[in-house]
């Protein structure tokens, strides 16, 4: 990088002085050292700095590195860095949201025990047994609803069908999406095959006697106010909790999503859990990459 | 009346897309109207006079439209809906910063975000 004209710089102790003719001069190499040879200037290029004279002079003007050189390292270090710096910085946040996605998951799966979902006996739109054993192997979304929702679970369940249709398009994820209804005394079966046409058509709808409906959403801890006996025809709304519940193939709770979820956060953020997901054996395997006390 | 008033065989349907959609244009057309004549609550009984001169045409129609209980929903909700909304404002012109919480959060600390 130095390209310098060294053949004829010499150390500061070797400087001819002032009124020295220069057939004497070589008598005066008195610090120990030979007089360079034209052919040893190569070794001048490594000279410490230490030994460039102070304040500067003719000689050691000449081993300043040309302007041109300086713009052209300069260059040449600004783009490694900037190569080498966005590429960390771009790995390490990637991998800071999957950690941190990773935990939220792990937290929200609890310690053995899990704290939302559980089991459950219900039947689905075609009046078939759908159990929580029907989560496992695939990844679910739960919905609790009724059908007679005045415009929370209607808008709700549409939104669910943009997530769907979004996240099999752009990610190619198929999830289980299921609408378990708070009202059983009007939603049976028949009544949620009707509903659910106008919805996405891989919903599912569940539902059962009252007992087992209020045992399922005791379960996943969502608060509903059914009246236990309704006379039939009786017009009456159902208050309800209104989270969508992320579960895994292990029938594991993930993530309760609220309505802060909007069409596209809701995708993104789904995406995000499947994409961090660890089976549960490699899951206890691992404790963590060797840099996750980055992110602790 | 409501739908079940002309159910002749008492089973319950439930309300499909078009008949939602029916009920939530008739009920936007009744609350447009009371915006017009600046009243909030259309269950308050000193305003009833003053609705029945002026919104009786979309009155009935938002109560042909929709089921008895949502018409109730909907009636106590623009309650809601506008008290909510002159709070949002206050704060706003107070610059507080809005905080949603989302279940996690509320439930593992507070990290919320503004919004």
């Amino acid at each position: 990088m130095f390209r310098t004209q060294v053949s004829r710089v010499v150390p500061s102790c070797l400087r001819r002085p002032a009124g020295v003719k220069s057939f004497q001069w070589n008598r005066y190499v008195s610090c120990g050292r030979r007089l360079y040879d034209q052919d040893e200037s190569e070794k001048l290029k490594r000279k410490p700095l230490s030994r460039i004279p102070i304040g500067g002079s003719e000689q050691s003007a000449s081993q300043r590195v040309t302007s041109d050189s300086i713009e052209f390292s300069t260059w040449k270090a600004a783009a490694l860095f900037i190569v080498v710096g966005g590429g960390l910085y771009y790995f390490f946040s990637k991998e800071k949201k999957r950690l941190e996605t990773e935990k939220e998951a792990e937290a929200n799966r609890g310690y053995g025990k899990p704290v939302v979902g559980g089991p459950f006996n219900l039947v689905d739109e075609n009046g078939e047994k759908f159990t929580d054993e029907n989560l496992l192997g695939k990844w679910s979304i739960l919905y609790f609803g009724f059908t007679h929702c005045p415009d929370i679970c209607p808008d709700e369940l549409d939104k669910l069908g943009v997530w769907l249709d979004a996240l099999k398009k752009k990610h190619g994820i198929e999830l289980q999406p299921i609408f378990v209804t708070c009202d059983p005394a009007r939603d049976s079966p028949k009544v949620m095959k009707e509903y659910l046409k106008d919805f996405h058509p891989s919903l599912k709808g569940l539902t059962g006697s009252y007992d087992e409906v209020k045992s399922a959403c005791k379960q996943y801890r969502v608060y509903f106010s059914t009246p236990p006996h309704v006379k039939p025809g009786q017009d009456y709304l159902v208050d309800h909790s209104i989270f969508f519940y992320l579960m895994d193939p292990e029938g594991q709770f993930v993530e309760a999503m609220g309505r802060n979820y909007d069409e596209k956060s809701g995708v993104d953020k789904i995406a995000e859990h499947l994409k961090s997901y660890v089976p549960k054996e490699e899951r206890e395997k691992r404790k963590g990459k060797w840099y996750s006390f980055l992110f602790e | 009346m409501g739908w079940f008033s002309k159910e002749e065989d008492n089973e319950y349907h439930p309300i499909d897309r078009s008949s939602r959609r029916q009920c939530w244009d008739s009920r936007d057309e009744f609350f447009e109207c009371l915006d017009k004549i600046d009243v909030i609550n259309p269950l308050d009984p000193s305003q009833q006079n003053k609705i029945k001169q002026n919104c009786q045409k979309q009155e009935a129609k938002f109560h042909s439209s929709c089921a008895e209980s949502w018409i109730k929903y909907f009636k106590e909700k623009r309650v809601v809906d506008y008290k909510k909304e002159k709070f949002l404002k206050e704060m706003e012109q107070q610059n507080a910063t809005r905080i949603e919480l989302s279940p996690e959060q509320a439930l593992g600390g507070a990290k919320g975000g503004s919004n």
